[in-house]
């Protein structure tokens, strides 16, 4: 099987109106909407160090190993769909206190950096073509 | 309006697609950027002008004369935000973010009540 050489990583940050105990717990917790497991139709989740997790939405499969969870700081998990194109990514959460609300950061990395998984836009593909070598430099991906 | 805003809306239009292609070749000066388009040069003006909010382009005197390049980077902005990784856990996180929103706007009116 060919991977793809080039990975990326997606960062995406909110402030919660929560302490951050509760937002961690929220996290895990399959029946506050938001979180991945929420959205599954099938879920077997057990968020422990070498843990595993295992969900389907759409009958898409999506499964994981935890690797951290530093209740309230940090969950870290391995991340594995038919988009990752069978590479092992990672998902980072962390969460910190700020002021009476929670800032909580999700790093999502080593996500191939293919042409079908950066977009499926209308017509992205265009400026994927004309312009492959600007995209290569990006900062946050690995060669 | 954004940064991406600007890019999405730069790269809306044929022309100005047609023109970043061109200038992905090299720079080029004002009139062999508008040659190509049948089209006024009031109009190409304009185009330069979205491209150049969006930081599309770059004009760059050199001499007497101002060549226009192209600039990557926004794109790769644009492309970084489309990937679908970056939406989905957008879309996680809004949810998320308003489930506690309405949870503390709920407790705020049930102590209202008491």
């Amino acid at each position: 099987m060919n991977k793809p050489k080039k990975t990326i990583e997606v960062k995406v940050e909110r402030t919660i109106p929560a302490p951050v105990a509760e937002v961690f717990d929220g996290w895990l917790n399959p029946k506050i909407p938001g979180n991945p497991w929420n959205m599954a139709d099938k879920l077997l989740l057990n968020p422990h160090v070498d843990g595993f997790f295992y969900w389907t939405v759409h009958g898409i499969p999506h499964y994981g190993r935890f690797t951290e969870v530093k209740r309230p700081a940090r969950i870290r998990h391995t991340w594995m769909s038919p988009n990752t194109s069978g590479l092992e990514s990672k998902v980072t959460v962390t969460f910190k206190k700020k002021g009476r609300d929670t800032r909580m950061t999700l790093v999502h990395s080593g996500l191939p950096d293919t042409d079908g998984g950066r977009s499926h836009a209308k017509g992205w593909n265009y400026f994927l073509d004309i312009f492959p070598g600007q995209f290569a430099a990006a900062p946050g991906r690995k060669k | 309006m954004d940064r991406l805003s600007d890019v999405l809306t730069a790269i809306s239009h044929p022309t100005r697609r047609a023109i970043i292609g061109n200038l992905a070749n090299g720079p080029a000066r004002f009139l062999d950027v508008a040659k190509p388009f049948d089209t006024s040069l009031n109009a190409v003006t304009k185009h330069l002008k979205l491209l150049e909010r969006a930081g599309l382009i770059a004009r760059k005197k050199q001499g007497r004369e101002v060549f226009i390049s192209f600039r990557g980077e926004p794109l790769r902005e644009a492309a970084v935000w489309m990937h679908e990784y970056e939406r989905f856990w957008n879309d996680r996180l809004d949810r998320f973010e308003r489930y506690f929103q309405d949870k503390k706007i709920t407790t705020k009116q049930n102590r209202k009540k008491i």
